[in-house]
């Protein structure tokens, strides 16, 4: 079922939202009379690409602007403060429900995976490892707050298992999930996941046998806290959300976003896990680009071999973006006038960057998401069944909300970005000029994702 | 380098985590009472009247507000300039699209 062409319908959504924005604010007739969007639409169809992409940019860099008139210190630290204590009745019982829930889907999927109907979209695997959890699940972790701990099926596994408890110690830091991340979005890209239950379920089993030799071995904290790219993912996309795990272990509501003024992240390699985040979800839609296809073609044609291809691609793209932003750091100690290293500056502006993929991953997933409920829910009451279920038609408007999306994660980076300049240096003018070179690289990481999903789909070439 | 290097260890004992690096070619001037180092003394003055307030002498306290006002004369003008940004933006992008679309 092609989860990565998804994009498509956000693409023209990105086109619709952007063009009534426009519209609405040259207050021209299509919109005054509330003609419909569809009216709306049809207008759009001439808004060239560049202009959009330059609109994105736009947007972010008058973000900023509008954010550094804030500059009294007490107001910008008040923002992030509030903080209000979540009673939970009857905790451990909801904990051994959600473990339960967790250990359920992965029989399921395994179980179904391997022996179910063929169907992609009749396959209980396929639509809870994609609809329900990549794209549904992930949501919930910086909508609401990163649940993964506690329903990580293979954290219950591991802790019915005892751990030869040997210590991990790698020099490489994070490394080790960068490298996993990157290499799950290759899988992703190039296997048949998403169409092949039989695949998809020998995938699942492989991790899992990694994964629980891993905690067998090293200690179950240790390896998720530090190997598996998974849990990484959902923890550093749980500092965006509303609620979490006060450091008295207490859950409590917060601003959205003010987990990301702490300093969370342990190095620059944590900081590269980062930034992949960001770069893998603008690299699945790239290979569905007839760019990319056309510079596939030319590459593949002058010798290199289409296994390389797409690695090769995933390592250099990593490697520009992971590249602009480290610039960025090392630029802000000239432009704010600092003797702070350039490693601390990058690890605590990095995690701003949290909510412009969080919002990335709503433009992407959420349409992809609502769209496949149906069958989704079918093939969890009857998992056995080759079934041909509805699939959600989405109406125009539906898009704008993968644009709120993608504006609200901005909004929220630049306001946590903000408040960390101000946390960081004694001056005001100090703080906002340390901004322009990380402003620099969120325009550039703007334009490039609003480029990538304003492109129309078409199925990546040698795969 | 020898104070480079006085000031890059105390940095790692500093319980926030925040690494400083001077550049050998640049001459800095550290905070008395936590060692941070600044590239100038209006930042040090800043620093001092928000890090150790109820530390400092009464002249540091001076020195504290008299950079505090002439960074507001400076933040002022950044204001205006950057309202003047944002309006070329919103205009100059009001045109494009008129004339574009």
């Amino acid at each position: 079922m092609g989860r990565s062409r998804a994009p498509n319908a956000v693409g023209q959504a990105v086109t619709v939202g952007t063009a009534v924005a426009v519209v609405a604010a040259l207050a021209r007739p299509v919109a005054a009379h509330g003609g419909t969007l569809g009216g709306a639409a049809r207008e759009t169809a001439t808004v060239p690409t560049w202009l959009l992409v330059a609109t994105g940019g736009g947007v972010v860099g008058a973000s900023f602007l509008l954010a550094s008139f804030a500059t009294d210190r007490e107001f910008v630290a008040s923002i992030h403060a509030g903080r209000r204590e979540i009673p939970v009745p009857a905790r451990t019982v909801l904990v051994w429900i959600a473990r339960a829930v967790g250990l359920t889907a992965l029989a399921a999927v395994l179980v179904v995976g391997f022996t179910g109907p063929t169907d992609a979209l009749s396959n209980t695997a396929v639509l809870v490892v994609w609809a329900g959890w990549w794209a549904g699940f992930s949501m919930t972790t910086y909508l609401v707050g990163n649940a993964w701990p506690v329903l990580n099926p293979w954290r219950t596994l591991a802790a019915a298992v005892p751990s030869v408890g040997r210590t991990y110690i790698w020099r490489g830091g994070a490394w080790a999930s960068v490298a996993g991340l990157l290499a799950l979005v290759w899988l992703e890209v190039v296997s048949p996941l998403a169409d092949e239950p039989r695949t998809l379920a020998t995938t699942v089993l492989a991790y899992s046998v990694v994964t629980l030799a891993g905690c067998v071995v090293y200690e179950t904290d240790a390896w998720f806290r530090s190997v598996d790219p998974v849990a990484r993912v959902f923890r550093y996309y749980g500092a965006v959300a509303p609620a979490g795990i006060d450091d008295d272990g207490s859950l409590a509501l917060r601003v959205p976003g003010a987990g990301l003024t702490d300093d969370i992240l342990g190095g620059v390699d944590e900081v590269a896990f980062v930034v992949a985040l960001l770069w893998v979800t603008t690299f699945d839609g790239l290979v569905a680009t007839p760019a990319w296809e056309a510079v596939a073609t030319t590459v593949v044609g002058w010798g290199l071999p289409p296994e390389i291809l797409y690695p090769a691609a995933l390592v250099a793209g990593f490697g520009l973006f992971f590249g602009i932003y480290l610039l960025a750091a090392h630029a802000a100690r000239e432009t704010a006038d600092t003797f702070v290293a350039a490693p601390t500056l990058a690890r605590r502006f990095a995690p701003s960057l949290l909510a412009i993929a969080a919002g990335y991953h709503v433009a992407h997933f959420l349409g992809y998401f609502v769209r496949l409920i149906p069958a989704l829910s079918l093939s969890v009451t009857a998992p056995f069944e080759t079934v041909n279920p509805e699939v959600i038609v989405l109406p125009d408007w539906f898009g704008l909300i993968g644009i709120f999306g993608v504006l609200g994660g901005h909004v929220l980076a630049i306001a946590a970005a903000h408040a960390v300049a101000f946390d960081l240096f004694p001056g005001r003018i100090q703080a906002i000029r340390s901004q322009y070179p990380f402003i620099v690289a969120m325009v550039f990481y703007t334009m490039v994702s609003l480029w990538v999903v304003t492109r129309p789909d078409v199925q990546p070439p040698y795969i | 380098m020898s104070d480079t290097d006085s000031i890059e260890t105390a940095a790692s004992e500093r319980t926030d985590g925040t690494a400083y690096d001077v550049p050998p070619d640049r001459s800095a001037v550290d905070c008395e009472y936590c060692g941070r180092p600044f590239a100038g003394e209006s930042l040090l003055a800043l620093h001092r009247g928000h890090a150790h307030p109820t530390q400092i002498t009464e002249s540091e306290c001076e020195a504290f507000e008299d950079a505090y006002d002439a960074e507001t004369g400076q933040l002022r003008r950044f204001r205006l300039k950057s309202l003047t940004a944002l309006v070329l933006l919103y205009f100059g992008l009001l045109m494009v699209y008129a004339l574009v679309i």
